[in-house]
C-alpha cells in the first residue's frame, strides 16, 4: 500500500510536468491545427538552456525566467519562418516540417552540448528527501510539482481572463468568426507557438532537475504525445488530465511491471516504463477513438 | 501507363500496347541504357566505397517502398515503419541461424536464406497488419500515434528486451559467412550484395508499380483521396487498409532480410525511431505518390548525408567528430527547405523539366 501511494504521488508530480508541456502542445493544435512532433526536442532545448544559464551563476528562478524568454523568441522565430508559409498545406507536410525542426534541434543540441549527461551543479533543490506519513519524496519532485502547478494556473488564467487569451480561445473555436470580429489569426498563431515553446522549456528545465540533462529528456518530452491523444487533441483539460495519466501509468509500469517475475520466470525483463504509455494509448484509442475529452468529428463527403 | 504523354504519331492499337510500361522506342533505349549502367558499367568501375553507398541507397529504397505505399498510395501516414524492417531482419536472422544448425541439408542446398526472406516478409506483414488494426477505427493524427506506438513497442520493448536476449547476444545475431546463400550463389562481397540489392529493388518497384494498376491499387487511391467517398462507392475500406499495411510490412520484411545480407549482424540500434522518420523524409523529398519519388529521395538524401563527412573534414577538420550531429541538422534542414520550397518533391520537378523539354521552344 505504501509502495502504491508512493507511486501515485511520484506519478502525479511527474505528470504535472507532462501536463504543462501537453498544454503547450494542445494550444498549438487548437489554435492553428498544427500537429507538433518536435515537442521532445523543445523540452530538451529548455533543459539545456536553463542549465547553461544556471551554470553561469544565475539563481534558478532567474535562469527559468531567461529560459522563458529564450522560448518566447525561439517560438516566434520558428512560427514566422517555418510554419506561417505552410498555412493551408496538408497535415503530413506540416507534421514533417516539425519533424525537420526536431532533427535540426537534436543535431544542434548534440553539436553544442555533446551527449554526456549534464547535471545542475550545485543541485537546485536540497537532496534531502521529505517524509510525509509513510511516503518518502525527493524535494526535487515537490518543487517541480509546485512550479508546474503555478505555471499551469498562470496559463489557464491567461486564457480565461486576458484579452489575448480570449482571442486565442475565439480563434480555436471558430477561426472565420474570430477573423470577422477583428482578431488577428497571425498574432494568435505566433502566441500559441511562443507559449508552447515556453511551456516546453520550463518542463525541460524541471525534468532536467530530476534526472540530469541528456537525450532521454527529449524522449520524456515525446511522452506528451500519448498524453494529448488520451486526453483528446483539442481539449485543454484533456491535456492536463492526459499528462497526469501518463505520469501515473509510467510510474505504475516502472514499479509493478519492470523486472516482473512470476514463479521464477522473468516475464518482463525491463523497458516497460518507457513503452507502457504508448501501449495504453493504442488500447485506449481502440475504445475511445477521440480520446477522453476530444471532439468527435462528423465527416461528410 | 495511359497518363503518359506520348509524342505525336504514336498510336495504340490494342490494350497490351496501351498497358505497356515502356511505350516508345526512346524509352526502350533509355531503359536499356539505364540497366546497362546499373548492371555492367557501374559495378565495373565502382570501388568498395561506391558500392557500399549504392547498397545503402538500395536498402533505403527497399524500406521506403512500403512507406510510399502507405503514405503516398493508401494515404495512411506511418511513423514507425522501421519496426517492421526490424521484425523482418530478426525473423530472417533467427530462422537462418536456427535452421542451418538443425538441418544441414537445407544449408547445403543454400535454400535457408531464400526461405527466410519469404518468412520474414510474411511475419513482418502480419505484424504490420496488427498495428494497422486501429486504422479501422481511427485516422489522421490518432493513427499516426498508433504507428509511432508500433515503433516503441516493437523495437524499444519487444526486440530490445526479449528477442535480443535469445541465446547469447552477439553470438545469436551475427551471421557467419556462408549463411547468406541463394542456392550456389554465396553473398559475401560488396559486389554480390550490390547485385542482390538491384534484383530486390527492381522486383519491389515492379511489384508496387503493377499493384497500383490493379483493382487493389485503385481502391487504395480512392481511400487516400477520400475514404468516406470510397466506402460509399463500395470499397471495403477496412480490408484494403489492412491489405496496404500487410503489403507495406512485407516489403519492409524483404528490406530487413536484405539488411542482414549487407551487415551480417542485427542489433536494435539499427532500427531507431529516427530511422522511421528518415524514411518518411525520403518519401516526402522524393515526391509523394510516385515510385520515382522513392528512388530519387533515397538517392538524394543518402548522397547528401554521405557528403557531410568529407566536406566537414575538408572545411572544418576539428569538427569531424561531430559528424553525426551535423548529419541530423542537415537532414532536418533538407526536409524543412524542401517542404517549404518544393512541396511536391523531386519527382514533380523532374516531370516539369520533362514537360519543358518536350514543349521547347514554345512553352504552351
Amino acid at each position: 500500500m505504501e509502495f502504491f501511494l508512493q507511486l501515485v504521488i511520484t506519478g502525479i508530480m511527474v505528470g504535472s510536468i507532462y501536463a504543462l508541456v501537453a498544454l503547450g502542445w494542445t494550444l498549438i493544435y487548437k489554435s492553428s491545427g498544427v500537429l507538433n512532433l518536435s515537442m521532445g526536442e523543445l523540452t530538451l532545448t529548455g533543459a539545456y538552456v536553463s542549465l547553461t544559464f544556471y551554470q553561469w551563476g544565475l539563481p534558478f528562478p532567474i535562469a527559468l525566467l531567461f529560459t522563458l524568454i529564450v522560448g518566447l523568441v525561439l517560438g516566434l522565430v520558428v512560427e514566422r519562418v517555418f510554419l506561417r508559409p505552410l498555412i493551408g498545406e496538408s497535415v503530413l507536410t506540416v507534421i514533417m516540417v516539425t519533424v525537420g525542426i526536431s532533427f535540426f534541434l537534436r543535431g544542434a543540441l548534440g553539436f553544442i552540448w555533446g551527449t554526456d549527461t549534464l547535471v545542475f551543479t550545485p543541485p537546485v533543490f536540497p537532496s534531502q528527501p521529505v517524509q510525509i506519513g509513510p511516503i518518502v519524496i525527493g524535494q526535487v519532485y515537490i518543487w517541480s510539482f509546485i512550479a508546474a502547478i503555478v505555471l499551469l494556473l498562470i496559463f489557464v488564467g491567461f486564457f480565461k481572463y486576458t484579452r489575448w487569451g480570449l482571442a486565442m480561445q475565439a480563434t480555436a473555436d471558430d477561426e472565420m468568426a474570430a477573423l470577422s470580429i477583428g482578431i488577428s489569426a497571425k498574432f494568435v498563431y505566433a502566441m500559441a507557438w511562443a507559449i508552447a515553446f515556453m511551456a516546453a522549456g520550463v518542463g525541460g528545465a524541471l525534468l532536467g532537475n530530476i534526472n540530469g540533462v541528456n537525450v532521454s529528456v527529449g524522449h520524456l518530452g515525446l511522452l506528451v504525445l500519448p498524453a494529448v491523444v488520451m486526453g483528446g487533441l483539442n481539449s485543454v483539460p484533456g491535456a492536463i488530465v492526459g499528462g497526469l495519466i501518463v505520469g501515473l501509468l509510467q510510474n505504475f509500469a516502472g514499479g509493478y511491471l519492470d523486472n516482473l517475475t512470476i514463479a521464477g520466470i522473468s516475464i518482463i525483463p525491463g523497458g516497460a516504463k518507457e513503452m507502457f504509455p504508448f501501449f495504453a494509448m493504442t488500447i485506449a484509442l481502440l475504445f475511445k477513438p477521440y480520446g477522453l475529452f476530444g471532439w468527435q468529428r462528423i465527416e461528410r463527403v | 501507363m495511359s497518363t503518359m504523354r506520348l509524342p505525336s504519331g504514336t498510336y495504340h492499337e490494342n490494350y497490351t500496347q496501351d498497358h505497356a510500361w515502356w511505350q516508345t522506342r526512346f524509352v526502350w533505349i533509355r531503359m536499356i541504357a539505364l540497366f546497362a549502367i546499373l548492371f555492367i558499367v557501374f559495378p565495373y568501375f565502382a570501388g568498395g566505397y561506391e558500392l557500399s553507398v549504392a547498397n545503402r541507397i538500395g536498402y533505403t529504397i527497399l524500406c521506403a517502398l512500403g512507406v510510399q505505399l502507405l503514405i503516398g498510395f493508401a494515404g495512411q501516414v506511418t511513423l514507425g515503419h522501421i519496426a517492421f524492417v526490424a521484425i523482418g531482419a530478426y525473423t530472417s536472422a533467427l530462422f537462418t541461424l536456427r535452421v542451418n544448425e538443425a538441418t544441414p541439408i537445407l544449408k547445403d542446398l543454400g535454400l535457408t536464406y531464400p526461405i527466410s526472406v519469404i518468412l520474414a516478409m510474411l511475419v513482418a506483414g502480419l505484424w504490420s497488419m496488427l498495428f494497422g488494426l486501429p486504422s479501422a477505427r481511427v485516422k489522421g493524427f490518432y493513427l499516426i500515434m498508433t504507428t509511432m506506438a508500433a515503433q516503441f513497442i516493437t523495437v524499444d520493448f519487444i526486440i530490445t528486451h526479449y528477442i535480443s536476449r535469445v541465446g547469447y547476444r552477439g553470438v545469436s545475431f551475427s551471421l557467419p559467412p556462408g549463411t547468406i546463400r541463394f542456392g550456389p550463389w554465396d553473398i559475401r562481397t560488396d559486389l554480390e550484395q550490390y547485385f542482390l540489392m538491384l534484383i530486390l529493388v527492381i522486383l519491389g518497384i515492379l511489384f508496387v508499380g503493377n499493384l497500383m494498376r490493379t483493382r487493389i491499387g485503385r481502391a487504395w487511391i480512392a481511400i487516400r483521396d477520400n475514404d468516406i467517398a470510397a466506402e460509399v462507392l463500395g470499397v471495403n475500406v477496412v480490408r484494403y487498409k489492412l491489405l496496404a499495411f500487410f503489403v507495406a510490412g512485407a516489403l519492409a520484411g524483404a528490406a530487413g532480410s536484405y539488411a542482414n545480407a549487407v551487415s551480417f549482424t542485427v542489433s536494435p540500434e539499427q532500427f531507431g525511431f529516427g530511422e522511421s522518420l528518415w524514411l518518411v523524409g525520403v518519401v516526402l523529398i522524393g515526391g509523394i505518390g510516385s515510385n520515382y519519388g522513392t528512388v530519387f529521395g533515397a538517392i538524394f538524401l543518402t548522397l547528401l548525408t554521405e557528403m557531410v563527412q568529407p566536406t566537414l573534414k575538408f572545411i572544418l577538420p576539428d569538427l569531424a567528430l561531430k559528424t553525426s550531429y551535423v548529419k541530423d541538422m542537415i537532414f532536418g534542414l533538407a526536409i524543412i527547405v524542401f517542404l517549404l520550397l518544393e512541396p511536391k518533391g523531386l519527382a514533380y520537378r523532374l516531370q516539369r523539366l520533362k514537360d519543358y523539354v518536350h514543349l521547347w521552344p514554345f512553352s504552351y
